[in-house]
């Protein structure tokens, strides 16, 4: 009995916090691996302090963030998720800004034995299951909106299988759980089988976005803001730009 | 994944189960002991009501848990007058932990203490213990295997909380990323070789756990 009450004191102390300044950044799944390098410059300009990457889908980040998450910083794929928390007051006014644009693309599974080369090629028999993130997600909702320009989102729904988010969408393609997958261009690099079969036509394509803003539960304020601010500096660019990432809107070439 | 993640992730795991199993231990004894030894009008559905949370979709205690804990729930205004703030903390984990625990010790200690014959604690009211020490020094030893078996089934099934921890605490790594949490985490993002290794863990902890409580239990337990 004193053995197990020894034991679960001892257990309690483990992994107490490590001091220093912690941000925790929600961002769009999606954006992780230029994410994780610009963190990490900032852990390294910014000595003891700890960037934290809470990664998931920009909606429920965002429901998290409403319900009362500690998100510092707030990285979306949409305006929606950004917008509702605005709608609510939880971001810092002035403080938002875009950093990046994304397109969307259409893989296939390394199983998959038939040329996919148009939207029309999603109805052939072999792709029995295609692969898309759920509605409320910006990525699924990116793709809905793609499918229904192109009139087939009635004649696909039944062979939808939903997932979380992009990177999820990817697993279930690389896996061959699904013929077909729709993702963003960018999530393609962390492919392992899965191909990238097309990329619809940039009038198809649906205007992405990537938003950034400081949420006014901040605790470490000034800290929150120079992330943000190096979202747009010149390495940040630059890896932005590696990973596949376009520009944000306005400052592409007409 | 980097070792110091893992290690991270299994400590706060750690910690997790033990503060939920710490605060369980007493009111799961007491309840034990009151369903051992009383008989009461609506016994059993005391009884059934207790052994909800262990059969109730983990993700509908979240759901409840979240009501009561949340900002915005009826005890909201009580939470934010007292400056207190669980939701999305490894608090919240520990909560949701425990709450899913706690049927499996109240369990496991009513058998243990309907095990023990109740003449043993009168005998020694007889001698002049106190209700107290009797129950101490004379019904608790007698007990302990089957308290110590209910506390460790408690710890394993905290330490694999999901549903009810990923929405009251989110998967928010460093604060609240728990074995469990971090599995789910990694398989959604096809990192399949981090969600190995957190299993991997998780399998190594579960059956040292068991492991023990099987051997207690056949060794006859502690003799103190």
């Amino acid at each position: 009995m004193r053995t197990l009450v020894v034991a679960l004191a001892l257990a309690a102390t483990l992994a107490e916090p490590a001091g220093g300044e912690e941000l925790l950044v929600a961002a769009a799944v999606s954006l992780r691996e230029p994410l994780e390098a610009i963190a990490h410059r900032f852990e390294e300009r910014h000595p003891g302090t700890r960037v934290q990457l809470a990664l998931g889908a920009s909606s429920a980040l965002s429901a998290q963030a409403r319900a009362g998450a500690p998100f510092d910083v707030f990285l979306a794929a949409d305006e929606e998720s950004l917008d509702a928390l605005a709608a609510e007051g939880l971001v810092r006014e002035g403080s938002r800004l875009v950093f990046a644009g994304n397109r969307l693309v259409v893989i296939a599974s390394a199983e998959l034995r038939v040329p996919i080369e148009r939207a029309a090629d999603l109805e052939r028999p072999e792709v029995r299951r295609i692969a898309l993130a759920e509605r409320a997600v910006p990525v699924g909702h990116y793709a809905r909106e793609w499918l229904a320009r192109k009139g087939l989102l009635e004649a696909l729904g039944p062979r939808f299988v939903t997932t979380e988010h992009a990177r999820a969408t990817l697993a279930a393609v690389d896996a061959g759980n699904a013929e077909a997958g729709i993702v963003y261009a960018t999530d393609t690099k962390a492919a392992r089988s899965a191909r990238v079969a097309f990329t619809p036509p940039d009038a198809e394509q649906p205007r992405i976005v990537y938003l950034a803003a400081q949420l006014t539960s901040a605790r470490a304020d000034a800290l929150a803001g120079s992330f943000l601010a190096s979202l747009s500096d010149p390495a940040a660019r630059r890896d932005l730009e590696a990973a596949g990432f376009l520009p944000p809107p306005g400052d592409r070439a007409p | 994944m980097s070792a110091a993640e893992l290690a991270e992730i299994t400590g706060l795991t750690l910690r997790v189960g033990a503060v939920a199993t710490a605060a369980i231990l007493l009111p799961g004894v007491a309840t034990g002991l009151l369903l051992a030894r009383r008989s009461f009008r609506g016994k059993a559905l005391v009884q059934a009501v207790i052994a909800l949370p262990m059969v109730l979709p983990p993700v509908a205690v979240g759901l409840a848990l979240l009501l009561l804990l949340g900002r915005r729930g009826p005890l909201g205004p009580l939470w934010s007058a007292l400056g207190i703030e669980l939701v999305f903390t490894w608090w919240a984990a520990a909560i949701a932990a425990a709450v899913v625990g706690f049927p499996l010790l109240a369990r496991a200690c009513e058998q243990a203490f309907a095990a023990v014959d109740p003449g043993y604690e009168r005998l020694a009211r007889t001698l002049g213990l106190s209700p107290l020490r009797a129950f101490l020094r004379v019904t608790l030893p007698l007990a302990s295997r089957g308290v110590i078996y209910g506390a460790l089934l408690a710890f394993t099934r905290a330490l694999g909380e999901f549903g009810a921890t990923a929405l009251v605490a989110g998967i928010l790594p460093g604060r609240t990323e728990t074995l469990a949490l971090g599995i789910y985490a990694r398989v959604q993002l096809g990192e399949d070789r981090g969600a190995f290794w957190l299993c991997a863990i998780s399998f190594a902890i579960a059956l040292a756990s068991m492991l023990i409580a099987e051997t207690w239990l056949r060794s006859g337990g502690s003799r103190r």
